[in-house]
């Protein structure tokens, strides 16, 4: 499968930072893949899908070494969803249809990439609504909705369900399968290994800057399910999930 | 009656024409743990601020301890009640993580000899001198609650205080606010991390479109597959093998579930 986007030995440092955010990470991602990438606060997860995206260094500035290469377009859902609002917009169909108006396409197609968005993300109903007086829960879905809209090659989303309650956030992450199929490649930064682990086909995980696992997602050992394994005494590997637990005990 | 003690009596409160609690009585004795559950809009938030007097109630009456708190000012609250906002950065504003958390005791000429310790717990001590803005957004999350606990209140209210947590960090959240329940200190925390709520508290209060839908115990509502079905909850893993291999005593904790599996012959693969 061809790479939508290839990082090789790539080194990232935050304008005044002491130390590299990122160093020496190669990785690249295929059409239809989706990665979850796992690592504890300051592994360099945020940072990773800054300089995927090309995010960092051009708009927050640093100094990056190694090569990244993209082939299309990319976009990026950040954790906090009102940093991401144009400010432009008095109505959600607006907010969404603003990617898409903005890449100079026809009105026609503009509000069938924003139309066919807000219905994957179930907000058809908020699109007369006003974006600033929305819960953080929708606000996240128009946020993502606004970037789906754009149809990009390369998606990445950080923390993206940080604001949904368990029924929104098992949506969101049911929705990345059907989006990866379509082709699109996925870049998913989160502490929530569990849903993470039910959806993606590969996980990577970093630790101080550098990537120190890549491969199955059995490596996101972080999830519940291992933590428990691992204390009650179980033998490495330890089960990602509920049903592979099941079977180590012979179940 | 303690400071500790929480009543909330056929309390509404509607934004505009949106009402958003419709009638809500609870009560809350001191020393207790409890999750706030509902889906996004139920009156989660809604309902912790009323107890911070950053909301008022347009119906009914909200006392903590003696104090009733629609005679209360918030900053009078925050003597006796801590609230931890969902979005830390709403309570952040000192130069240094150390001047931040050293805030409040200051304010209430209270000595400050508790920052060190409570920065300690909460592993704070290597960013003690940064500024709160340049912490990642999760250790701003903590600094806003040790700014919260150095103040010794009554009562906690935390609102999603494990969201973007990573495992370590969410370790000593658990950690901390287990050591001041056990203190006798009233723990209220809004939460949709069903796996935290296992961890921490005893009793679990549902909200669904502004009143109260379930109150239970957080070991008898989890193990409840038909009433966590109708509140659209997941159970969490630590319940889903409880019940899968028929564990004794309906363990939620991992570390319950970890003492069960203790002694089981393991399968060296899954295959």
């Amino acid at each position: 499968m061809t790479a939508v986007v290839t990082l090789e030995g790539v080194t990232f440092r935050y304008p005044g930072a002491a130390r590299e955010a990122l160093c020496g990470v190669s990785l690249g991602v295929a059409a239809g893949e989706i990665v979850a990438l796992a690592g504890d606060a300051g592994a360099g997860t945020s940072t990773l899908l800054l300089v995927a995206t090309g995010f960092a260094p051009r708009l927050v500035g640093g100094t990056l070494t190694g090569t990244r290469r993209l082939a299309g377009r990319c976009g990026i859902v950040f954790s906090r969803p009102w940093t991401q609002l144009t400010g432009l917009c008095s109505t959600v169909g607006d907010e969404v249809a603003f990617g898409p108006a903005s890449l100079g396409l026809a009105r026609e197609p503009v509000l069938a990439s924003a139309g066919r968005a807000m219905e994957r993300l179930g907000i058809t109903h908020l699109a007369t609504r006003d974006p600033a007086h929305l819960s953080g829960g929708e606000l996240q879905r128009v946020v993502v909705a606004s970037v789906l809209a754009m149809e990009p090659d390369l998606l990445a989303l950080d923390d993206p369900a940080a604001e949904l309650d368990p029924a929104g956030a098992d949506a969101l992450y049911a929705l990345l399968p059907a989006l990866a199929v379509g082709g699109m490649a996925i870049l998913v930064a989160t502490p929530d290994l569990e849903r993470a682990a039910s959806v993606a086909t590969r996980a990577v995980v970093l630790a101080g800057g550098r990537v120190v696992a890549d491969g199955p997602t059995h490596l996101l050992e972080g999830t519940g399910v291992a933590a428990i394994a691992r204390a009650a005494g179980c033998p490495p590997p330890y089960p990602p999930d509920v049903p592979s637990l099941l079977r180590r005990v012979g179940r | 009656m303690s400071g500790g003690d929480v009543r909330v009596e056929s309390v509404r409160y509607a934004y505009g024409d949106l009402e958003a609690l419709r009638g809500v009585t609870l009560t809350i004795r001191a020393g207790e743990t409890v999750a706030l559950l509902g889906p996004n809009g139920a009156g989660k938030t809604t309902l912790t601020r009323l107890l911070v007097a950053l909301l008022r109630p347009a119906v009914g009456r909200v006392t903590v301890g003696d104090w009733d708190v629609a005679r209360k000012r918030p900053d009078e609250m925050a003597g006796r009640v801590g609230y931890v906002f969902q979005h830390a950065d709403q309570q952040l504003f000192a130069r240094s993580v150390r001047e931040d958390v050293a805030f409040g005791p200051r304010q209430l000429g209270r000595a400050a000899a508790s920052v060190v310790p409570v920065l300690d717990e909460l592993g704070l001590m290597p960013v003690a001198a940064v500024h709160p803005y340049d912490v990642p957004p999760p250790v701003r999350k903590l600094v806003a609650l040790a700014g919260v606990l150095v103040m010794e209140p009554a009562v906690l209210v935390l609102d999603e205080p494990t969201a973007g947590l990573d495992r370590q960090q969410r370790e000593r959240v658990i950690g901390a606010l287990r050591r001041r329940a056990a203190a006798g200190v009233t723990v209220l925390v809004v939460s949709h991390d069903l796996a935290f709520v296992a961890e921490l508290v005893e009793r679990v209060v549902v909200l669904r479109e502004g009143r109260v839908a379930a109150d239970r115990s957080a070991r008898e509502l989890l193990y409840d597959r038909g009433a966590l079905a109708a509140l659209e909850l997941t159970p969490p893993v630590t319940v889903e093998i409880g019940q899968a291999l028929r564990l004794p005593g309906a363990p939620i904790r991992t570390a319950e579930v970890a003492a069960a599996l203790r002694g089981t012959k393991w399968r060296e693969s899954a295959e």
